[in-house]
């Protein structure tokens, strides 16, 4: 474990937990749970690849740790962690299948897993299975905002790829 | 796979899940059960859509009789023998409004939550 490593990853840790914070602040644009931007996506993927498996893990995980501490939502904390560790298991297994240019569709399709993984957890969780319902809007905002914040990270990625190269490792 | 390709994929499942949702989210009426209670306990239990024609219901309290009047999808307190007549004042229950009370006579007239799980599905997640 290389120092450099893990100052970047404290950095980006503590950039998504500012996205997290901010973004949970900001009043939902629908009733249903579960659709958001999820701009802290962007740095967990970043990490994933700058850093590699275990730094991007370590950045989920206290991310969303933290992040249900700092914000309060401790319900939220359980759909938080299905998800974000579905998505983040299903990020790890195809990435090898995308290119740098299509890391956007890479994070849509986590997008939409996570969002999967949290209505299952919501499911269980209030044992209602109505909720599945929620399920077509889910998946539709989890392909856009996934595909955005996918580009958002390959977009900073490519164009930080060589510094990055040069000064982890 | 190309780019183009997985634009197409994803826009198509967008598509997909837009039809489906509207599928699934086809307006359905709005139940309009409601329930009259006297003493706290329940009279009766009217599903006003299903209503044909109209009807009247005397309930008698302490303080004289209430009469309530019912149509299709569409309950008010017609008369009352109590003093203060609130709840014929009130009009017709309107299911964004308080429920109809007769405190005299302890007359509640009221919407009943619907059972057909939209409460749940909105309030649990």
């Amino acid at each position: 474990m290389k120092t450099r490593n893990l100052i970047l990853t404290a950095i980006l840790t503590a950039f998504a937990l500012v996205a997290f914070t901010i973004e949970a602040a900001i009043p939902p644009l629908t009733p249903i749970y579960g659709i958001k931007l999820g701009i802290a996506n962007v740095f967990t993927l970043f990490a994933l690849y700058a850093l590699g498996t275990r730094y991007a893990a370590a950045l989920l995980f206290l991310r969303i740790v933290l992040g249900s501490i700092f914000t309060g939502q401790t319900v939220a904390f359980i759909y938080s962690l299905t998800g974000g560790l579905l998505s983040f298991v299903l990020m790890v297994l195809l990435k090898r299948f995308f290119p740098l240019k299509q890391i956007w569709v890479l994070s849509a399709l986590c997008a939409v897993t996570h969002n999967i993984g949290q209505l299952l957890a919501a499911v269980f969780m209030t044992s209602t299975v109505q909720i599945v319902c929620y399920l077509p809007v889910l998946l539709i905002s989890g392909i856009i905002s996934g595909a955005f914040t996918g580009l958002c990270a390959q977009l900073v990625y490519i164009r930080l790829k060589k510094w990055l190269e040069n000064h982890l490792n | 796979m190309k780019t183009r390709v997985w634009i197409i994929i994803l826009s198509l499942a967008v598509l997909v899940c837009a039809v489906w949702w509207m599928l699934v989210s086809t307006p359905s009426y709005p139940s309009k059960i409601v329930g009259i209670y006297q003493n706290g306990s329940l009279v009766e239990k009217i599903d006003l859509n299903s209503v044909t024609g109209e009807r009247e219901i005397t309930l008698s309290g302490k303080f004289g009789k209430n009469t309530i009047f019912i149509s299709h999808g569409h309950i008010e307190m017609k008369s009352a023998e109590c003093p203060d007549k609130i709840c014929v004042k009130h009009g017709a229950l309107e299911s964004s409004g308080t429920p109809i009370v007769c405190l005299p006579n302890k007359v509640v007239i009221k919407f009943e939550s619907s059972s057909d799980g939209a409460d749940a599905k909105t309030g649990a997640v």
